[in-house]
């Protein structure tokens, strides 16, 4: 066997097996759903994850729930979430909810507030626009 | 005082010196950001450790590459001192990043690609040090973690592109971003002093920990070389029965 032989199979072999790991792996280090993927799963008990930002107006807080809508790429979902939301949890905001999906309403009872990569030190230099929709 | 002993006494100082700096204008003078609040200042630790797990573990991918080729056990060392440093830094990271997830996310951890494959990166170059240690012949050791030095690499962009190829509760970067950096100046300018301090405290480090391996090694061929007890005269009983 030549010298080189010995690194160029196992390199091939070992970037092989990674390539098979990320063609498959990616629908599952996928994090989320968008708010049209969530309105064309059948309604059901099966948890899942919605992300979308958080629609201005939106937010009516009860006793111990949230009801707000979330929306991505003008699709908006409406979500009703039982519990406390995090401390960044506001109108504009991005968020991850995790529970299922009724056909018409998210019912949510876990909340991740998502901040996205802009650091400003006055809140009007923020480009509101940046995570409007999710796919380009 | 000869080159050595410069690299590992001087060095020190110089971190102090900009580490100090990076301390005060990062927690002092840069605004907070307007949403986060103080809680923005994790950024000025939590990115440049994370730069740094990147740079060392392309540095040990160098040194990996380099011994395979000169087959010379100094570029080893090399390699080995940037893996060391590396997975203390990506530690650095994984620990900074859930104090500052907590308060923003909502939890210490969750199972997003960014996180995960961190994580993995993580354990992977604790495998190559963990590796390192299976065999007592230098030559042996040598080969073995240089292949493996120059294999996990591939994490690198993997962990770094993670959050741009799959959609991730981690937020984009913000400065290595190919649409430009979304940050104010002042902050950008923190960051990059917070950049050079850690680069300056890996610099330290690596001379460092060069040194001391040099001296591990120069221990265990002695030993593999010498046929006598391994503390020598050293740990024979005094001579009680002449002199005066």
């Amino acid at each position: 066997m030549k010298w080189y032989a010995k690194f160029v199979i196992p390199a091939v072999v070992i970037i092989g097996v990674l390539g098979v790991l990320m063609v498959n792996l990616s629908s599952a280090l996928v994090y989320y759903n968008t708010p049209a993927e969530v309105q064309t799963r059948e309604a059901g008990e099966s948890r899942l994850r919605l992300a979308g930002q958080v629609v201005a107006g939106s937010v009516i807080e009860e006793d111990t729930t949230v009801v707000f809508t979330v929306q991505d790429c003008d699709i908006a979902v409406s979500v009703i979430h039982t519990g406390t939301p995090p401390q960044l949890f506001s109108e504009g905001i991005g968020v991850v909810v995790e529970g299922t999906w009724n056909g018409e309403m998210f019912v949510s009872d876990t909340m991740l507030v998502m901040h996205d990569e802009q650091y400003r030190a006055d809140a009007g230099d923020y480009d509101q626009d940046l995570h409007t929709c999710s796919e380009s | 005082m000869t080159a050595n002993e410069h690299r590992t006494t001087v060095w020190p100082w110089i971190v102090m010196a900009v580490a100090g700096f990076h301390v005060f204008v990062a927690s002092m003078t840069v605004p907070p950001d307007a949403l986060q609040g103080q809680l923005s200042r994790i950024m000025y630790v939590h990115v440049p450790a994370a730069w740094l797990a990147y740079l060392a573990f392309g540095i040990t991918m160098l040194g990996s590459a380099m011994y395979l080729w000169k087959k010379d056990l100094k570029w080893d060392r090399r390699a080995h001192a940037s893996a060391e440093i590396g997975v203390m830094f990506t530690g650095m990271t994984i620990v900074l990043g859930m104090v500052w997830a907590k308060p923003t996310w909502g939890v210490w951890w969750t199972w997003d690609a960014r996180l995960t494959l961190t994580a993995i990166m993580f354990f992977v170059y604790l495998g190559y040090l963990a590796l390192r240690r299976t065999t007592d012949n230098l030559d042996m050791r040598a080969k073995r973690s240089a292949i493996l030095g120059v294999l996990a690499i591939v994490q690198v962009p993997l962990v770094h592109f993670s959050v741009i190829w799959w959609r991730s509760l981690h937020q984009a970067p913000t400065l290595l971003n190919p649409e430009g950096p979304s940050m104010d100046t002042s902050m950008v300018i923190t960051l990059l002093i917070a950049v050079s301090g850690f680069t300056v405290m890996y610099v330290a480090m690596m001379f460092k920990r060069i040194e001391l391996s040099r001296l591990e090694d120069a221990v265990l061929v002695s030993e593999q070389t010498s046929s006598g007890p391994i503390a020598g005269h050293g740990i024979t009983s005094p001579d009680l029965t002449g002199g005066s």
